[in-house]
């Protein structure tokens, strides 16, 4: 069977392939320099469609507030928030201007994008600037890696996740669509790249010389709220590909935060690094849950129908979703590396 | 006054108590029977959630081998002892065998496939639902699920590292059919290899509330000329605080490149 078809289902070749469309539809307008820029293809104020195929799908979100657990529970008692989420404004292209598109890109998509406030708000929650309290040299760092993004002249300016390499946190929760599932003491996170186990089961974290891409993640239930508490990072994982970072000395506090209907959750996290920030910061990602109802996409919602074989009609069709490798690492650097030739 | 002929004798008693013990005996012994010690979900089926790890050698060589500077002795695990290659495909396990240093998957930190995932000497995690099952290795930290949802493999199949499974209960017998795998992986480091057209059909069933016999019939046409079985034995981690490390050793050849640090003076 055709291999390379496997390697194209794995979300970043989805992510390389719908980041770099527009940019080459761009590209062939750019024949006269002084001709007037492209009028947008779209007015930049038409309302985003939730549900819609796009990773853009809301400019605000409601806030959904810590409190008493009235839906569904799972035997052991946990509130049942199990299927498929995703984040509703936009993916890992910029950590602070969510819709603002890869900073400096060489090639950015034509539809204007309106002004700021007209976009989605920063992840940075608190301050209120929106911006990471970076110290000096680690804004260094990132402005660095924001200049090369486009023009990776030292290994450093790949970014971790085309590689292969884990989404980290908080990049899982806003890069492609992942799948949570629970168990007696377990929270899974399954993400395109990745996993993540939290543990409910009371054991103590892992001893501080372990240091690991998502962590050590310690959880418990506070009513609506799942609260966990975040350690032994290795500091690898970018928040995005503009760059923003915590170090293996950082400590993340997230608490997601589940509306009662059982659709969305709000993900707060606090951020703490005194190595690399001159204080701790608030993170905020929207989500919303992906069901049967709903169109399967390339971003948030990677799904087939189940061949359902079974005797008893089902209520809502079975969703499969098939593994997830990242096949580009099995097979070398992103689309680029070739593959050893079949024999 | 009672005659002693009037009541069982104390060798009549000895008796139906040895008849009795040969009936609880059968009845626990009874593959049919539900085994009371192992645990169970709350629709009965027994429960794999736990870490489980070989202690077998398995992974240097599914056959008989003497020492190497690079593997212990074993025994192997596959039933009649050798792999029943095609001509050919011997060839190739040869090439493989003398490459092994560079060639095998596992050295580059790759998802090992089925079955070789299973009995490689790092633990695994069995998360149960009673519509699935999801294993997360440690090594190279895979995610396979293995439905018991009553559906089947998908009409319009990709090919995976992991390949799809789809399984029932034969019994307290979890019965898993693998197919739909890519040719990437291998079964162990001595270069023993399958192709794409690889079919594996895994019985995992409880000896004890702690250890789980896991036996594979592996089908390869383009490789082997017949089916062939193997079988290990899984033993659940018991020490305290264990959990799975996640290992992406994969990306340890840019460790220099991550994290930003300041930079010296």
């Amino acid at each position: 069977m055709n291999t390379s078809r496997s390697a194209l289902v794995s979300g970043l070749a989805i992510s390389v392939m719908l980041t770099a469309a527009p940019s080459l539809y761009a590209a062939d307008e750019t024949k006269k320099p002084d001709a007037p820029a492209a009028k947008p293809a779209q007015p930049a104020t038409k309302p985003l469609k939730l549900g819609g195929p796009g990773i853009e799908q809301e400019r605000s979100f409601p806030k959904i507030v810590s409190g008493k657990w009235t839906g569904p529970k799972t035997a052991d008692g946990q509130p049942d928030v199990q299927g498929h989420w995703s984040n509703t404004i936009a993916n890992h292209n910029n950590f602070t201007d969510p819709q603002g598109g890869i900073l400096n890109d060489p090639n950015p998509n034509r539809v204007a994008k309106g002004p700021r406030e007209e976009r989605a708000p920063s992840r940075v929650s608190d301050p209120a600037d929106g911006q990471v309290p970076f110290q000096p040299w680690a804004l260094d760092k990132v402005k660095d890696f924001q200049a090369h993004f486009h023009d990776p002249v030292k290994p450093e300016y790949i970014e971790p996740l085309a590689r292969c390499a884990p989404g980290g946190i908080p990049k899982s929760l806003f890069w492609h669509g992942y799948e949570i599932s629970q168990y007696p003491g377990y929270v899974l996170f399954q993400f395109n790249s990745g996993t993540r186990i939290i543990h409910l089961d009371g054991k103590p974290h892992l001893p501080d010389n372990i240091k690991l891409w998502n962590g050590d993640s310690r959880g418990h239930w506070e009513g609506n709220t799942l609260v966990v508490d975040v350690t032994n990072q290795n500091g690898k994982a970018l928040f995005g590909r503009s760059g923003e970072f915590i170090s293996e000395n950082g400590h993340i506090q997230e608490r997601y935060i589940f509306s009662n209907d059982g659709d969305r959750y709000t993900y707060e996290a606090v951020l703490s690094d005194p190595t690399v920030y001159t204080r701790p910061f608030t993170v905020t990602v929207p989500a919303r849950k992906w069901t049967a109802k709903d169109q399967p996409n390339g971003w948030h919602f990677e799904v087939e129908p189940a061949n359902y074989t079974g005797k008893v009609a089902l209520k809502e069709p079975i969703l499969d979703q098939y593994e997830r490798v990242c096949a580009e690492n099995n097979g070398g650097f992103g689309l680029v590396a070739a593959e050893e030739p079949k024999k | 006054m009672s005659s002693p002929n009037n009541g069982p004798s104390s060798l009549h008693i000895a008796l139906m108590l040895a008849s009795g013990l040969v009936l609880l005996f059968l009845a626990t012994g009874d593959a049919g029977a539900a085994n009371p010690k192992i645990p169970r979900l709350a629709n009965g089926k027994p429960d794999f959630s736990g870490i489980w790890q070989t202690t077998s050698a398995a992974d240097y060589d599914l056959e008989p081998h003497s020492n190497r500077k690079d593997a212990p002795p074993g025994a192997g695990i596959v039933e009649g002892h050798y792999l029943p290659y095609l001509p050919a495909a011997l060839e190739q396990k040869k090439k493989n065998f003398a490459a092994r240093d560079t060639l095998d998957p596992a050295l580059k930190g790759y998802t090992l496939g089925v079955p070789r995932g299973i009995y490689y000497p790092e633990p695994f995690q069995i998360f149960q639902r009673k519509q699935d099952l999801t294993l997360v290795h440690q090594f190279g930290h895979s995610v396979r699920t293995i439905h018991t949802d009553e559906t089947d493999h998908p009409k319009d199949p990709y090919d995976w590292w992991l390949g799809d499974s789809r399984a029932h209960w034969e019994g307290d017998t979890l019965v898993v059919d693998v197919k739909h795998f890519n040719d990437k992986t291998w079964f162990d480091r001595a270069g023993n290899y399958h192709s794409d057209a690889l079919h594996v059909v895994e019985k995992w069933a409880f000896i004890d509330a702690n250890t789980v016999e896991y036996k594979a019939t592996v089908e390869d046409p383009k490789v082997f000329s017949k089916p062939w079985n193997l079988s290990v034995i899984l033993h659940r981690h018991r020490e305290k605080d264990f959990q799975l490390i996640e290992d992406y050793r994969f990306t340890l050849d840019y460790d220099d490149a991550y994290p930003p640090k300041p930079n010296k003076p």
